[in-house]
């Protein structure tokens, strides 16, 4: 049976499980962002008098819009990175500290 | 008075809930939220290379809760430390109510044999012999119980020789609907060709491989042929229903709420040869862990 894990060990676990729900969050958000306003440019480009505007505001929209998701997805994953990274430096500390004592 | 559970006890919940959900990702990762699997013995945990529990009984009394349950999901409503397991080794004397903390998430087979390695440590290390084994499963608990069943029979366990009482209280053999829904909305969500709906479709099919094998009741290793009942041991299988009249369209449609009758009773296991089947109408999937009826049907055939 595994020792049982510090509070501090479990609040790593809850940063690494948030920072890869907002890493792997972002890119299904963006998904989502993207499909739903392509419903909407999709009629605009049905429009003559709007089809050439929406095609260029469809791109600055998109092109905004991944820039953004894509640095939320870098943060949570910068932040999963330093979380398990923590929890490994903890946890080979905890079985240092229960193989001396 | 009402009573606020601890900074710990909301840990533990939270650990049981994300274990049951993503259970194997988390161990995998070597998170903290993956609940490693623990016995209880009146609310402390046992080292099993050497249990010192209070009072240990030559009767062991496990109960096994079941997918994002805690150990706590036994104790009746405003009685805590008092479950099933208490009153019947109360009733059968020389006897000690054990439950069992796992995470839920991981794979059943592999919980399975993780169980059956666990029983063998707890039946050779306890302080007295062990002349009988009750085991008492909720819900995946019970299905971890069959697992743990056949490979303890297969690696020729001693614990397996006792030929255990076996309780699957609300346990999806047959599979659960609710899953088996999950399953379904999210492939068909899949396929639709609109990008936000196949991302629904991805976050509903975002599961732990134990959820997946409760919605189609697996409990074996992947390719193993159909394993019967364990031989010798007895089996009673308890079922609710959501309403009291037993034909209501609402129990043909939903059961207990997560688990139908049939499902419950294994009806599509084929060779089942069972010792005793109870129903309860109007007690929930979740109440059956807990339920003062359930409590005396256990000790009229377990005492």
């Amino acid at each position: 049976m595994k020792p049982t894990h510090s509070n501090a060990h479990w609040w790593l676990g809850v940063a690494d499980l948030l920072a890869h729900g907002v890493q792997h969050g972002a890119v299904k958000l963006q998904r989502i962002h993207l499909s739903v306003a392509d419903e909407s440019f999709r009629v605009l480009e049905a429009i003559p008098a709007t089809r050439h505007s929406s095609r260029i505001v469809r791109v600055c929209h998109h092109e905004i819009s991944r820039l953004s998701y894509t640095g939320l997805s870098l943060a949570g994953r910068a932040a999963a990175g330093l979380a398990a990274r923590a929890a490994a430096g903890h946890a080979r500390k905890h079985d240092l500290n229960v193989n001396n004592s | 008075m009402v009573s606020v559970p601890s900074a710990g006890r909301v840990q533990q919940h939270i650990s049981a809930i994300a274990s049951g959900f993503l259970g194997d990702w988390l161990e995998h990762r070597g998170n903290a939220l993956a609940v490693p699997m623990t016995v209880f013995a009146d609310g402390e945990p046992l080292d099993l290379l050497n249990p010192r529990p209070a009072a240990p009984g030559s009767v062991l009394c496990l109960s096994i809760h079941g997918l994002m349950e805690l150990e706590s999901v036994w104790d009746f409503p405003g009685q805590p430390g008092e479950h099933y397991g208490t009153r019947l080794a109360e009733r059968l004397g020389n006897a000690s109510a054990l439950k069992l903390r796992f995470n839920s998430g991981r794979p059943i087979y592999r919980n399975g044999q993780d169980l059956a390695a666990l029983l063998e440590r707890l039946v050779s290390n306890w302080p007295v012999p062990v002349t009988r084994l009750v085991l008492l499963g909720h819900s995946m608990g019970g299905l971890l119980i069959r697992s743990a069943c056949h490979y303890g029979a297969e690696n020729d366990d001693s614990w397996v020789r006792l030929n255990p009482d076996c309780v699957y209280i609300g346990s999806p053999h047959d599979g659960s609907w609710l899953a088996v829904g999950a399953h379904k909305a999210a492939g068909w969500l899949n396929r639709v060709p609109r990008d936000y709906l196949k991302v629904v479709g991805e976050v509903i099919d975002l599961r732990s491989e134990g959820i997946r094998n409760l919605s189609r009741g697996e409990v074996f290793e992947p390719g193993t042929a159909h394993q019967p009942l364990l031989a010798g041991a007895r089996h009673y299988v308890i079922s609710g229903l959501l309403v009291r009249g037993e034909e209501h369209l609402v129990n043909a449609l939903f059961g207990d709420a997560l688990v139908h009758e049939a499902s419950a009773r294994g009806a599509r296991q084929p060779g089942w040869q069972l010792t005793g089947t109870a129903n309860f109408p109007g007690v929930d999937h979740i109440r059956l862990a807990h339920h003062s009826a359930v409590a005396r049907q256990l000790e009229e055939w377990l005492v």
